[in-house]
């Protein structure tokens, strides 16, 4: 008689060799995530320059031939033209800025481009502006290459967006700034070219309103945040590293799993399921990005983390449940009302993700939070999702605990039992066990990252003086641990060929033999999951 | 006498007028005009080379200093006053080596290393630098692979370079100059305000990244006069074995002042008198604010009240662009004069 899976049928030595091996490779995710990569994204401030609108040339640029006249510093300190008009002043961002005297220009390594405005807006007393003020931009994006001329601009995008501006002043002293909070300007999906220029207007029209209330706006800074390269390839080739070993422990797994005469059980296709999900995530796709214009790929990359995840918190729940010593036959449709929680969430989360990132792909200064509707919107999805989140919880602690009340159950009556079904017992409490020490490790590990994570970047001076780089140690290292707890779970779940080192005991008990010869004939290699829960309901 | 006077010829001469300065010969390079500027000392002849555009943001962010020293101190004794006939831009009353004198210069430092940071950002000067962690030969390849370092280290680094170059810190009026200068810097980072976006899956905070925000300059020069309130008096201490020249406190039970802080090695002469060869104005008919204020910038000699009819500017409104609409009011408006 065969059955069980590898884990239960591996000597304590190997066991400790694989899980060290795995363990040392998780520490070299952390490490060459802290040691090589750089953070994973840089930000570049960039100072409006206030160009002057020039009729002949659709496009204002500091930088090379033609460009345009721009104001020093303030326009209403050191220059006051009467009759200007709003429209004429182009506020301009070229970039990149110049360093140590070389034109930068981007590479496609650097991934995405995300913009972000900051008003530097002066309080003067007398002049209050509104606390919620909105402001009309008409913006235009603009793209250039290496090669081209100076002023061979091509449009890129263009559109009039509204935006909220947020601005509270506390001190409420003149010449003092408003406290503005960031208004979000566009998001690139793919950084396909090596300059942009961005012209924003700010029109006024005092007929509908427009812009009427803003104040004495001294400059505009945009912050620009894309991706680093170097963060990049790191992230590229740990991919590409661990994207053969998936497979080709799907493809072991797979085989093993037809040599038996059996059909692969539930809990077996939900392994593949979730190999899948992670080789989906895996394949280095990204490479692409390097020859053709994907403008997708952020929305690309928010799918696949999400059926990852979806698949992983589904295999969770079927875990559980498949441990749970009852009788029933269980298939996937006996797990619907758990698995539509997942489903309910991860699809809200879809439809938002396509409702901001997907309309982003036709307009990338659109932004689902500029409007009112747009917001509640997305927040109810949001709130949808969270829901959804804390139901799923809810019932997987609940399976947990049900899991665990008959483990307790069944171990007092471990010792009257017989070695076959003590020894089936014992294996689906220790894969269990193995199990949930395993996801909550991998869980706390993220969970402690996150939080250091977040509070190194909280922290200035760490970045100043630090060698490593949490950031990206985190990130890498929290990507590298869940390909490695995959890897385990399909190594170790997978079924074993095994004989039961007891099977003479087994067949000299007298009573048990007969009770297991009168369990339903299937299969004898049906993996002990199934037998347990037939064999509990004879009990 | 004469090294006197080469030792009263200041860059921050710049800051009062707009650039070009009236030295410049237009018939001479810029290279040709940076060495012939008396008001600029070797190394800065050399950073003037640089290029036209980074010697008109010096200028800039010096006259920014001025303009917010002037501010500041418009109801103290001393109210920042500059001489435009002059070359030491001040007078001979920063001779002393005073908390005024500190607070000039730190707030000029200030000012160009603000000035220079905003320059950088606006990708008006080509010489902004991007050293990282990283050091890579091409600052291309650095900045692809993980980015630059912020403006502001290059507009630090500039300042120190250009301001403090005229100091001479053997001496203990360089060491002080050099402390303060600093201090100034310093300042700049330390308003700085951080500020978060997350941009992680869906938007969400699986990825953060931070920045620093510029404050305006008023800030700065508002921080810089808490420090000039709050200024340490020292006296040079030197450690005769190691013959290493420090400032220390006078009073020994105050600690020594850390690099934020300002630093003086004079008291401040009596600003309240007219002093000619100090070029001290004295508070005879300043206007002052409040009983307090008067008060103290009469020293304590009284004040008239006068009853003016001004017709003023009022209840302005900025309309965007460029325009400020401004009420003219005619009220009685009550002054307050030094005697």
């Amino acid at each position: 008689m065969a059955g069980g899976v590898i884990l239960e049928n591996l000597s304590g030595k190997k066991l400790f060799v694989l899980v060290s091996t795995l363990l040392f490779c998780q520490l070299a995710c952390f490490l060459i995530g802290g040691l090589v990569a750089p953070t994973p994204s840089a930000t570049d401030m960039v100072l409006a320059s206030k160009c002057l609108n020039n009729n002949s040339n659709p496009w204002s640029y500091i930088r090379g031939e033609g460009k345009c006249y721009s104001y020093p510093s303030d326009i209403y300190k050191d220059n006051p033209i009467p009759n200007m008009m709003a429209n004429e002043i182009v506020f301009t961002f070229q970039i990149p800025t110049p360093r140590d005297g070389q034109t930068l220009d981007y590479s496609r390594w650097q991934q995405n481009l995300i913009g972000v405005l900051n008003f530097d807006i002066e309080y003067h007393i007398g002049t209050i502006m509104d606390r919620n003020l909105e402001i009309t931009l008409d913006t235009k994006l603009g793209y250039r290459n290496v090669g081209d001329k100076d002023g061979d601009w091509k449009l890129f995008a263009s559109s009039v967006e509204k935006r909220n501006l947020d601005c509270t002043s506390e001190e409420k002293i003149d010449g003092h700034n408003y406290q503005c909070g960031l208004v979000p300007l566009f998001e690139l999906g793919s950084l396909h070219h090596d300059y942009y220029l961005i012209n924003i207007r700010i029109p006024v029209d005092e007929e509908n309103g427009i812009n009427f209330g803003l104040g004495h706006l001294k400059d505009v800074w945009l912050v620009v945040i894309n991706q680093n390269g170097g963060f990049t390839s790191v992230w590229l080739y740990m991919k590409t590293i661990f994207f053969p070993f998936i497979v080709a422990i799907m493809i072991w797994f797979w085989n093993r799993v037809h040599m038996l005469a059996r059909k692969p059980v539930l809990l077996e296709r939900m392994l593949m399921t979730i190999g899948f999900a992670l080789t989906l995530l895996n394949l280095p796709v990204e490479f692409l990005t390097l020859y053709y214009d994907m403008p997708f790929m952020l929305l690309l990359q928010d799918i696949r983390q999400g059926i990852f995840y979806a698949a992983l918190l589904s295999f969770w729940l079927i875990f559980a449940g498949e441990h749970l010593m009852d009788s029933q036959q269980k298939n996937l449709r006996t797990y619907w009302k758990h698995l539509s929680a997942v489903a309910v969430g991860c699809i809200s989360l879809f439809v938002f993700d396509m409702c901001e990132r997907g309309a982003q792909l036709r307009n990338p200064f659109y932004s689902i939070w500029a409007t009112n509707t747009g917001t509640n919107l997305a927040l109810s999805f949001i709130i949808l999702a969270a829901i959804s989140g804390g139901m799923y919880f809810l019932f997987l602690s609940y399976m947990i605990w049900k899991v665990f009340c008959n483990i307790s159950a069944r171990r007092s009556a471990l010792p009257s039992m017989s070695n076959a079904r003590r020894l089936h017992y014992e294996g689906s409490i220790y894969r269990f066990k193995f199990l949930m020490i395993a996801t909550l490790l991998c869980a706390a590990l993220t969970v402690i990252g996150f939080i250091l994570g977040q509070a190194s970047e909280g922290h200035w001076k760490w970045n100043e003086t630090n060698n490593l780089n949490y950031a990206s140690a985190f990130l890498v290292g929290v990507y590298g641990m869940w390909n490695i707890y995959i890897f385990a779970l399909i190594v170790l779940y997978s079924p074993s060929h095994k004989h039961w080192p007891s099977e003479i005991d087994v067949n000299n008990s007298s009573s048990d033999t007969i009770e297991f010869s009168r369990l339903p004939t299937e299969p004898t290699e049906m993996s002990s999951l199934a037998s347990f829960s037939r064999k509990s309901a004879f009990d | 006498m004469i090294l006197y006077i080469f030792s009263t010829r200041f860059y921050r001469y710049l800051g009062l007028q707009n650039y070009p300065p009236r030295e410049y010969n237009p018939l001479l390079s810029h290279k040709e005009n940076c060495y012939r500027y008396p008001f600029l000392k070797s190394r800065q002849q050399q950073l003037c080379d640089l290029g036209e555009k980074i010697m008109s943001v010096v200028s800039s962010g010096t006259k920014m200093a001025i303009e917010e020293c002037q501010h500041q101190f418009s109801s103290q004794r001393w109210n920042c006053t500059t001489y435009s006939n002059n070359t030491s831009v001040f007078g001979n009353v920063l001779s002393y080596k005073s908390r005024e004198k500190a607070y000039v210069n730190a707030i000029t430092s200030a000012g160009v290393a603000y000035a220079i940071t905003k320059a950088c950002s606006r990708g008006e000067l080509n010489e902004c630098s991007c050293d990282n962690k990283i050091q890579r030969k091409q600052a291309k390849k650095n900045w692809q692979w993980g980015g630059c370092s912020e403006d502001i280290r290059f507009g630090e680094k500039f300042s120190r370079d250009f301001v403090d170059s005229i100091e001479d810190i053997d001496s203990v009026q360089g060491l002080m100059n050099v402390h303060n200068n600093e201090a100034g810097r310093r300042i700049i980072r330390s308003s700085m305000q951080k500020v978060c976006k997350c941009h992680g899956m869906s938007g969400s905070c699986s990825v953060r990244i931070c920045w620093m925000k510029l404050s305006s300059f008023r800030d700065i020069g508002d921080s810089l006069m808490v420090r000039y309130e709050g200024a340490s008096h020292v006296r040079l201490g030197e450690k005769k074995r190691k013959k290493i020249k420090k400032l220390r406190p006078i009073r020994i039970d105050r600690k020594t002042p850390n690099k934020t802080e300002l630093v003086y090695l004079d008291t401040s002469p009596d600003y309240c008198e007219r002093n000619e060869s100090l070029s001290i104005m004295g508070t005879y008919d300043r206007v002052c604010q409040g009983l307090d204020g008067c008060r103290h910038l009469c020293c304590h000699r009284g004040f008239q009240i006068r009853l003016r009819d001004v017709e003023e500017k009022c209840k302005c409104k900025f309309i965007w662009c460029c325009n400020v609409a401004c009420e003219i009011c005619r009220y009685k408006k009550e002054e307050y004069i030094c005697n």
